[in-house]
């Protein structure tokens, strides 16, 4: 395959030879060119490759992307030359075409994805609509054209007819994305830009979707624009890289220089703080301070004031975008020599972590102190809603139950720490909204301290329900909902107070609120009270929130995805704080994340265990450690797959170790173990018999996997349809 | 039990509720329900121990019975469709009430859909034109309209158009000359007749829906997939009729259920200023003449009109707004 | 019991706790900042709602005049001229009826009746559809269902043929009832569509968070939920408003409200049915109380117009000087207007 030796060409070769779209001097500016959200970019773009464009958000990166289309959304004016450049035939610059020629250029010859596929959709539409409109527009034939289009929804692991036939809303989000991508690709463009196509879905399916992409790219010779914030996502598929640091371009060049031997602090620090599985922990460095806006871009080299390396010619010179090597890997840093001898990478090399397996297991079985009561303790608990249907089985059946969380116990000690890890759907949220006493189980019990939670709130315990309520706290994945907008943030930190100090006076409120404010990162303090949320950033909100919980004097926080929504570059200093304040303050945390790095980061620094569900069960549990480097359950094996990785061996394997993309309907749960109609080493017997949650050999934790058990009659049944028939091939 | 099954249900329940409240408030009303006719009989000369029997076989309720027997008696007269006779006109009220009804029903209907058809476009233009000298002088518009209400427009244009300058009958539903029936002539005059109420009704709501459908299609516009669609070189029409209007019009729908009950309300003043004879005015004489069996019988049935349209308009928004699961009891 | 939990806090608290003084004077000060100060400035930077304060102040002030007798009271024969054109004499400024009736003084006699009645409509109508909106769209359930029912009836009631059958009954002559009676199912609606964005509301993180917090029903609702709906209800407060005096004039005009006295209505009725309608003569006559009805509806409906920025705070730091966003917050000179 062509793709295939392309990305294994040695990278000095590499070069643009054969270029489908060059940008010469393109700018984009806002308030009468007063603003520049794209500055001066020159990049071609090589017939037939991946180029993965990495980029904080609100740096520019989706503004390159409309470029290319010539769509900048009003007000704003792009100015420049956009060459394209089609195999056979004249080439044409973009910026110059009618706006019929521009009509047609679009999506027959470059075509997008964006971030939200479910708002790309129209939502009153059925999705086939989508399909034939956009044929017709084009005066391509509906009937061929629709038939490629089941081809490329196939190719996508969908079901064509199901998914043509449905609205939008009607299909998972997933789904959506990859039927928007099937749409972008019906008139058989040459270039497909994708901006941020996979931000919104979790980790598996972006893994899923970008090696899917990978097959189609090769079978029908794309090239891909890929535009994403994380880097090591699209480092798996890429050609080329290019990061972009404050609406310009910081560096460009083959994928292995970029990630090897990249020549800009911004790249070399984004790659440090990126959480992986291979990196040692002590090494992971957040990058300080955020990105500039449009408004106040700094002089000289944008980097300058997050950059260690800055000397007076930074502030002062812009460094220009060339390269230093004479190849094609060119970067826009003053220093670039010295950056990389004083910024080492933090990964490649084998981390010492590895030889502690053993050690670290002895230490989690200890957590579970014998006698000593749990903080919570979870028996057998079920969560099940009746969800309502469609307008015709509204008339005869009955309700739908889902069954967000199926018979889950677990116990949490006093300062423990638990990562629950899952794909969307998988009811990690539920069962941690369970944990704190948020959601009422429809089965089973959960215990604070003994005392049941439910039995408290009815008012007949020993323990008084406003006790459990206020040890029991939560943050939330969205920092943009998690505080009242209306509300300052002093008033916000009051309520809290309200309850764990009625009788404090409005100065002692505000000198805790205000030490602990500064104990989380915000100070000035009095500064950071009198705002309004919208006057925080993204991280600050976190903080808030943190602070927020932390106020409550709570024995356990519940964390739901707190730091998915936070800029990579803050996530492991967000993380830290989080760990810091555990110990400070001897909570137990609960952290629910889909991605496995992160779970990783938390639960080693912090020595506690990872938790995995799937379809409202938990399939394994574990130290870190184990869970990495021995992962028992395929399911845990398929999550470690999808964990990004940014060691150049291990990136280019093959499609993912699924049988089926997409989590089974969870109002009917396939039978046996859940799992068996993804898993890839399933078997005739794990269709019928259920497994259980066992101990297992030869390390801490537990898992509910046949393959467990050297005698189980799973090791003599059938492989079921395109499962493996040799068990090890799944292992690595 | 499911969405639709509650939502039939509930019309007879509505209307066992709605007939309840009549019975109590016919009793609440000065001097009570038969007050009125037993003067009346009494004074056409009627022996006073036959008074009773005659209210009897007039309003098919004793009037000597306990409260709990007159209230099955009067709820079996409403299944039965037997409202009493009315006092002032001397007939059934369930005839006067379905001679009404057609009328009122026709101006309701005739001039929602103007009213929702013509904002709608007004709307429209104004959002595709946003910030121009149009849409400032429409929105301006709009505010004032909205700041008149239906029957002042009724009047201005009853006195300029029908007795200033006599281009416009000042009453009825049709001219007595003409014979009812499908005939062009008949077509005519009900047109014309109902022209002056129609179009003031009409004007009467045109502002607040122009305005709502600015703001929904300002807001469609600048949605996501309205972009795709047009990178996907959709025409222009395509995405104004499919993506923006479509979009734009579907919250509009809950808030014409509203509108459907304050407009057949408004019928009430309506018809009185034109002489038109619909349920509204019949309540009106009624209340005028202390016709209670009629009064009652209009409330009863303008009330079980709306209960009816309501109902339709509910069953009709799950089919056209595919996001709306039946289970959503939040379809207002 | 949440008490001082020192043991476990190896975190020092009171980090500087004399720095924390905050006066009454402050208090009062940051009260009048943010609840005065700022929405005033807020509001009063839309034109419409501008010209929206000046209308409605207007009316304000006719019924002053009328509160204070600093204008004639209306009655019969005062005037020798019978319809009287308008602005013909400064003695009748908006001329007279044909019983010579001072016009003017017509108007501004029933002012105070209207301005009253149409506050105790909006007031009750939105008062009601905000309780029973908020109650039963957070606490979902039973309640939900209950509240629901009721609503759904009287929704399915007409307004106006209900108030007509009412005023019979109860004969509402204080403004007060008056405006009551006549907003009697207004709230159904209002309250159903207040729930439906409740109900989105109640899905935010920070609503939960309060909850996880062990705050109360009622406090949520009024912390975490009204302020969002605040713009909403503002704006619809006016709307019922609008529907009051509507509903009351069209009443009034056709004759089936009880009545002792003039107002708006009432002279348009009898502009009406007295000739009005036949003579261009007596244009005045009809012409006179329809301005004063639309040009109070006018005024309120634009000084609604601005005033839903008010609850926003966005709006609200851009206008006391704050710094606007994140970015700006670097430049800490920007806090000049406090």
């Amino acid at each position: 395959m062509s793709t295939e030796n392309q990305s294994r060409a040695p990278a000095t070769d590499h070069s643009v030879e054969d270029p489908i779209i060059e940008v010469e001097d393109t700018n984009v500016t806002f308030n009468d060119g007063h603003t520049y959200v794209l500055d001066d970019a020159n990049v071609s773009i090589d017939r037939h490759e991946v180029l993965g464009i990495v980029g904080e958000s609100g740096s520019g990166k989706s503004m390159f992307a409309s470029a290319l289309m010539d769509a900048i959304p009003d007000p704003g004016v792009l100015s420049g030359k956009i060459h394209y450049h089609p195999e056979d035939g004249e080439s044409v610059d973009v910026l110059e075409l009618s706006d019929e020629e521009l009509r047609q250029f679009r999506w027959e010859e470059v075509s997008m994805v964006f971030q939200g596929a479910m708002s790309s959709f129209n939502p009153t539409m059925k999705v086939k609509t989508h399909f034939e409109e956009t044929l017709k527009a084009h005066d391509k034939s509906v009937s061929e054209g629709l038939e490629f289009a089941r081809e490329l929804l196939e190719n996508l692991y969908l079901e064509p007819d199901r998914v043509l036939d449905a609205y939008p809303h009607e299909l998972s989000g997933g789904m959506q994305q990859r039927a928007l991508i099937a749409l972008s690709m019906v008139l058989d463009p040459e270039v497909l830009v994708m901006d941020e196509p996979t931000a919104a879905l979790d980790l598996l399916m972006q893994r899923s979707i970008l090696s899917l992409l990978e097959e189609l790219q090769a079978e029908y010779d794309l090239t891909i624009v890929f535009i994403t914030h994380d880097l090591p996502l699209v480092a798996s598929l890429a050609d080329r890289m290019a990061i972009i640091y404050a609406f310009q371009f910081a560096e460009i060049g083959p994928r292995d220089d970029i990630i090897q031997n990249s020549a800009h602090p911004y790249t070399r620090k984004l790659l440090n703080a990126t959480p992986n599985l291979d990196a040692p922990l002590s090494e992971m460095q957040p990058i300080e301070g955020e990105g500039p806006a449009p408004v106040n871009v700094p002089s000289g080299c944008r980097f300058h004031p997050r950059c260690e390396l800055a000397t007076a010619e930074c502030r002062t010179d812009d460094p220009p975008l060339v390269s230093h090597d004479d190849n094609e890997h060119r970067s826009a840093c003053h220093h670039w020599a010295e950056a990389r001898e004083e910024i080492p990478l933090n990964f490649g090399e084998d981390s010492p972590d590895v030889g502690g397996i053993e050690a670290t297991s002895e230490r989690e079985t200890s957590a579970s102190v014998d006698g000593e009561e749990p903080l919570l303790s979870l028996n057998d608990v079920e969560v099940h809603f009746e969800e309502e249907q469609g307008i015709v089985e509204q008339f005869f059946g009955d309700s739908d139950t889902v069954r967000a969380v199926d018979g889950v116990s677990l116990d949490i000690e006093e300062q423990d720490l638990v990562c629950l890890l899952g794909e969307s759907g998988c009811g990690k949220t539920t069962l941690g909204k369970t944990m704190i006493g948020l959601q009422k189980p429809t089965g089973g019990s959960i215990e604070f301290r003994g005392q049941d939670i439910w039995e408290a709130k009815r008012g007949n315990g020993d323990i008084s329900h406003e006790e459990i309520r206020q040890a029991l706290q939560i943050i939330h994945q969205d920092p943009g909902s998690a505080l009242n907008p209306n509300d300052r943030v002093v008033n916000i930190l009051s309520e809290a107070l309200r309850h764990t100090h009625p009788n404090s006076d409005r100065s002692e409120r505000r000198a805790r609120m205000r030490s602990l404010l500064e104990r989380v990162g915000m100070s000035p303090a009095d500064d950071f009270l009198d705002r309004y949320p919208h006057q925080l950033s993204g991280g600050e909100k976190q903080r808030v929130a943190l602070a927020r919980a932390l106020l409550m004097n709570p024995e356990a926080i519940l964390a739901d995805e707190a730091i998915s929504a936070v800029d990579v570059s803050l996530r492991i200093e967000i993380m830290d704080l989080m760990l810091e304040l555990q110990d400070e303050f001897e909570t137990s945390f609960l952290f629910i994340s889909h991605d496995l790095s992160n779970a990783r980061y938390f639960a080693e620094h912090g020595d506690g265990r990872i938790a995995v569900m799937y379809l409202g069960e938990i399939v394994e549990i574990g130290s870190a450690e184990r869970l990495i480097h021995d992962p028992r359950h395929p399911y845990t094996e398929v999550l470690r797959w999808a964990t990004p990785n940014l060691d150049l061996e291990e990136m280019d394997e093959s499609g993912p170790p699924l049988r089926e993309v997409d989590v089974p309907d969870p109002i009917d749960p396939p039978s046996g173990c859940r799992f068996h109609t993804r898993c890839p080493v399933a078997r005739e017997a794990c269709r019928e018999e259920t497994p259980e949650l066992q101990d297992i050999d030869g390390g801490d934790g537990k898992a509910a996997c046949f393959r467990e058990d050297p005698d189980h009659a799973y090791w003599d049944s059938e492989p079921l349809e395109g499962a493996k028939a040799d068990p090890d091939a799944v292992e690595r | 039990m499911n969405y639709y099954l509650r939502r039939t249900l509930r019309i007879p329940a509505t209307i066992l509720a709605v007939a309840t409240l009549t019975f109590g408030l016919i009793r609440l009303l000065p001097g009570g329900p038969f007050t009125q006719l037993r003067i009346q009989l009494l004074q056409r000369g009627i022996p006073a121990d036959q008074v009773d029997a005659r209210i009897q076989a007039l309003q098919n309720i004793r009037p000597d019975a306990p409260l709990w027997q007159q209230y099955i008696d009067y709820m079996i007269g409403v299944v039965q469709l037997d409202l009493g006779r009315s006092i002032s006109l001397g007939e059934p009220v369930i005839n006067v009430l379905a001679r009404a009804l057609p009328w009122t029903v026709f101006l309701v209907v005739t001039s929602t859909v103007l009213m929702f058809v013509l904002g709608v476009l007004i709307g429209a233009v104004q959002a595709y034109w946003e910030g121009s000298w149009f849409d400032q002088v429409t929105s301006g518009a709009s505010i004032f309209l909205m700041s008149i209400p239906y029957y002042i427009f009724a009047v201005i244009g009853l006195f300029f158009l029908s007795f200033q300058l006599g281009w416009f009958p000042t009453g009825n539903a049709a001219a007595r000359s003409v014979q009812p029936g499908f005939t062009v002539a008949y077509i005519q005059t009900v047109l014309y007749h109902a022209a002056l109420p129609i179009a003031s009704f009409t004007l009467g709501g045109i502002g607040s829906t122009a305005l709502n459908m600015r703001g929904n299609s300002i807001q469609v516009l600048g949605e996501e997939f309205v972009e795709v669609a047009r990178l996907r070189g959709l025409s222009d029409n395509r995405i104004a009729t499919s993506y923006v209007a479509k979009n734009a019009i579907l919250p509009m729908y809950t808030g014409l259920l509203l509108q459907i009950g304050f407009r057949l309300g408004g019928t009430v003043v309506l018809e009185e200023i034109f002489s038109y004879p619909g349920l509204g005015y019949y309540l009106i004489a009624a209340v005028n003449a202390n016709d209670y069996p009629l009064m009652m019988g209009c409330f009863l049935v303008i009330t079980v009109t709306l209960v009816v349209a309501v109902f339709i308009a509910d069953l009709t928004y799950g089919l056209i707004d595919p996001r709306i699961s039946a289970g959503d009891s939040d379809a207002y | 019991m949440p008490t001082e939990d020192e043991g476990s806090d190896e975190f020092d608290w009171r980090a500087d706790e004399s720095a924390g003084e905050v006066g009454f004077r402050d208090r009062l000060e940051e009260i009048y900042q943010h609840s005065i100060r700022e929405p005033a400035l807020v509001a009063w930077s839309d034109m419409r709602t501008r010209i929206g304060f000046f209308i409605v102040s207007f009316y304000v002030v006719m019924a002053l005049v009328d509160v204070f007798g600093l204008w004639r009271n209306a009655s019969p024969n005062q005037s020798m001229h019978r319809l009287l054109p308008p602005f013909q004499s400064l003695k009748y400024p908006l001329g007279t009826t044909q019983s010579g009736i001072d016009l003017l003084a017509l108007i501004i006699d029933s002012t105070p009746f209207i301005l009253l009645m149409v506050f105790a409509g909006g007031v009750w109508a939105t008062t009601l559809a905000v309780l029973v909106g908020t109650v039963s769209g957070y606490k979902g359930g039973r309640v939900d269902t209950v509240i629901t029912t009721i609503s759904d009836f009287f929704m399915a009631i007409p307004g106006l043929p209900l108030v007509i059958v009412l005023a019979i009954t109860l004969s509402p002559e204080n403004p007060l009832l008056l405006g009551v009676v006549l907003t009697i199912n207004y709230w159904a609606g209002l309250g159903r569509s207040i729930r439906s964005q409740v109900l989105s509301i109640r899905e935010n993180s920070y609503v939960e968070a309060s909850r996880t917090m062990g705050t109360g029903t009622l406090r949520i609702i009024r912390k975490d939920i009204l302020p969002n709906i605040m713009p909403y209800v503002l704006v619809n407060f006016v709307k019922a408003a609008r529907y009051t005096i509507f509903a009351s004039v069209g009443l009034y005009f056709i004759g089936v409200l009880p009545y002792s006295g003039q107002n708006w209505g009432v002279t348009l009725n009898n502009a009406y049915y007295q000739g009005g309608l036949f003579t261009m003569q007596a244009v005045h006559w009809l012409l006179v109380p329809i301005a004063a009805i639309v040009g109070l509806a006018f005024g309120l409906l634009l000084l609604s117009q601005g005033m839903d920025r008010i609850f926003n705070p966005r709006v609200r730091t851009r206008f006391s000087g704050e710094s606007e966003s994140v970015e700006e917050a670097d430049d800490s000179s920007t806090g000049g207007l406090m």
